[in-house]
């Protein structure tokens, strides 16, 4: 760390912590209702589909936070000068934040059923994801734009223009742009969807993936001491990859919703090559440490870069090509097969992208470079076993319920009584992994210089 | 390779994935107005959608596959269970899940927006997607087709047709809310009355009355109480 306005990721990185805490717990809450008969009135008053839109909008604000705070922890280093401005950059923090608790506060009130005749103005937007009511997504947008401006007016008044900070640049304002098809009310349930995936898909395998390569290449120049421009080399090639199998495979959310056939072969035909880039991705990451320039000084954090690069690859790439097929997804789309992908692919693309940038970043913050990682690796370690174990309890599910339901014909809950050990056994490895969490969560805030 | 050439690769390849998404999503709207035959997109249906969305019904149940997984898709529910079943479920999910592993939040729907949502699912259920979802295309075809291409008796292809195996079940396959048709030990007429008007026989039956004619709810009556004849 070479600027002092790079300590602002760190709040940043703590609030995300707390989030991603609360986030498991809301799984374990789910799992739980999955797999045991709830009472009535506790339905009534605190159902499935609030705890799911807590469990998916936290999933999204920390990663966000994660991913605003390594910006600010990168720009000021690339644009070798301070930040723009730091109170800005405190001011977005607490907008944000104010965004999360208001949306909590808000989607529990409508969850209890009570309601307000108008979509501008219900407490719930009632669209999976963007759950948070429309006037609340104005304050985003503030908030969006302050973080835009402050990085962008650092770049520029930096004496620096690199490939890394263009692609990061580029991806932010790309994901801000992409947040607005979210916001108007559509009357026809087919044309909602369609723009729909243009945030959720256009951002996960879209932005998502162009702030995280950036943000990821950044990390590895510093780590390895590897040619920034051999780098930045790659980074073009993966990137151009991503978004050229990324974009046009938004077409793999269009089978079955109401658009023109030409979808099956479009979305067919680019998302099977999705995983072509990632793989990329993990032989350049080990290729990297292979030929570094120097001694690996936080070798924790390389576990969790390398680590992270395979499990992308396993639950985006592969969990994602196993049913891409309009032939296969015919039989497993909407159902647990889709669970299963989900959980792999954001924990191996982006939950451990966020935990490597905070085990990078926070040492140095903190000012020493050398610390103590023996808690860290089993946090490590003990989230990646148990994360893999309900990837593979809810494909057990997803398995049984393609084949019960859609292949069979029997009646939606006639299949899902089929698949409650299952869902048992989500609980139980769940609470592994919310120990793992745990682990990885108290070390990273109490990091301490090795003896 | 040269950094220029990266470069490029990076500039060409988005740019067509681009264009393709840009340009079939022009091409999208203009066919989508027909295979979503949105000019039946009636102030009601768009009310009815506004009704999905005020209660959060999509973050437990799938729409055309999307939402959560936690509760049946919607998709073709029109076809599953007719609007009485989608209102009877809706205004009174306490009673019609009384005995089911799943609850269902009951929230205060007025008569008015029960309409509006059966409205919007009959409008989604006949959006053209490519005949998904495949545990629902059975409900389609008609009662003729089953009655003359597999041979089924009148009464069972109903069975199968008029929804019944959404609360009830014929060998071990269909809902849990009602009984079996195995275990039900009543008599044609019994039956028949029942299926044509439950409160007339138990004035506290959940079982909304089934929009069948008299003819069709005898055939039903007949096949259920020979069933239970047939096991003995």
């Amino acid at each position: 760390m070479k600027y002092e306005s790079q300590k602002i990721a760190y709040p940043y990185f703590v609030v995300a912590l707390l989030l991603f805490v609360l986030q498991v717990v809301m799984g374990l809450w789910l799992a739980t209702n999955y797999a045991f008969t709830l009472p009535q009135w506790l339905v009534n008053v605190f159902p499935f589909s609030t705890a799911r839109a807590f469990h998916t909008n936290l999933l999204v604000l920390w990663s966000l936070l994660g991913f605003m705070g390594a910006t600010y922890y990168m720009i000021p280093e690339e644009s070798k000068r301070e930040l723009y401005s730091k109170k800005l950059a405190y001011i977005q923090l607490a907008a944000l934040v104010l965004v999360g608790v208001t949306a909590l506060v808000t989607i529990f009130i409508n969850g209890m059923g009570i309601t307000i005749d108008n979509p501008w103005f219900n407490f719930n937007q009632g669209r999976p994801l963007l759950e948070i009511p429309r006037w609340l997504d104005l304050l985003v947008v503030v908030g969006a734009l302050i973080f835009l401006f402050n990085v962008g007016m650092t770049i520029l008044k930096g004496e620096h223009w690199t490939v890394t900070q263009a692609m990061l640049l580029t991806g932010l304002i790309t994901l801000s742009l992409l947040y607005l098809f979210g916001i108007p009310v559509y009357e026809n349930e087919t044309i909602d969807w369609y723009y729909w995936w243009w945030v959720i898909h256009l951002w996960v395998e879209g932005a998502w993936e162009l702030v995280v390569a950036s943000l990821t290449a950044f990390a590895l120049i510093k780590l390895t001491g590897v040619n920034k421009e051999v780098v930045e080399k790659w980074l073009y090639i993966e990137i151009g990859l991503f978004l050229f199998t990324g974009i046009a495979g938004t077409g793999h959310h269009y089978y079955w919703l109401g658009a023109p056939r030409y979808w099956l072969y479009v979305g067919g035909v680019f998302s099977a090559l999705e995983p072509l880039p990632i793989l990329l991705m993990v032989i350049d990451v080990f290729k990297w440490t292979r030929e570094r320039k120097m001694e690996l000084v936080n070798p924790l954090a390389w576990t969790y870069m390398g680590g992270g690069a395979l499990y992308h690859f396993i639950g985006a790439g592969i969990w994602g090509f196993m049913h891409t097929l309009p032939q296969i997804n015919y039989y497993t789309h909407g159902s647990q097969v889709t669970v299963a992908h989900g959980h792999l692919a954001f924990f191996g693309a982006y939950a451990l992208f966020n935990l490597m940038f905070f085990y990078f970043a926070i040492p140095e913050i903190k000012g020493y470079r050398i610390y103590d990682d023996s808690r860290g690796k089993l946090g490590f370690w003990i989230m990646i076993f148990s994360m893999t174990g309900i990837g593979l309890a809810f494909s057990g599910a997803g398995i049984l319920q393609t084949y019960l339901e859609r292949v069979l014909g029997l009646g939606y809950m006639t299949a899902q009584a089929q698949m409650q050990f299952w869902f048992k056994a989500v609980i139980g490895i769940g609470i592994v992994f919310f120990i793992g969490v745990l682990r990885t969560v108290t070390d990273l805030l109490t990091l301490r210089p090795k003896m | 390779m040269e950094f220029k050439a990266a470069k490029w690769i990076f500039i060409i390849g988005t740019s067509i994935s681009a264009m393709i998404l840009l340009g079939l999503t022009i091409d999208t709207h203009r066919q989508v107005t027909a295979l979503t035959h949105a000019d039946q997109l009636t102030p009601q249906v768009i009310a009815g959608k506004a009704v999905w969305e005020k209660y959060n019904c999509n973050d437990c149940h799938t729409i055309l596959g999307f939402g959560g997984y936690y509760a049946p898709d919607m998709t073709k529910a029109y076809w599953r269970l007719g609007a009485e079943g989608i209102k009877v479920r809706v205004l009174g999910p306490d009673k019609v899940f009384a005995n089911s592993m799943r609850k269902m939040p009951k929230y205060d729907l007025t008569e008015e927006e029960v309409k509006n949502l059966i409205a919007f699912l009959k409008w989604v259920s006949e959006i053209e997607n490519n005949n998904w979802p495949p545990q629902d295309q059975k409900y389609k075809p008609g009662v003729n087709i089953l009655v003359a291409g597999v041979g089924m008796s009148k009464g069972a292809a109903l069975i199968k047709e008029a929804g019944c195996l959404a609360c009830h079940s014929l060998g071990g396959v269909g809902g849990l809310q009602g009984p079996e048709f195995e275990q039900v030990k009543r008599d044609k007429d019994y039956i028949k009355n029942y299926i044509l008007d439950p409160r007339s026989i138990n004035p506290d039956a959940t079982m909304p009355a089934q929009r069948v004619s008299e003819e069709e709810a005898e055939a039903i009556a007949e096949y259920i109480a020979n069933l239970k004849e047939g096991r003995k």
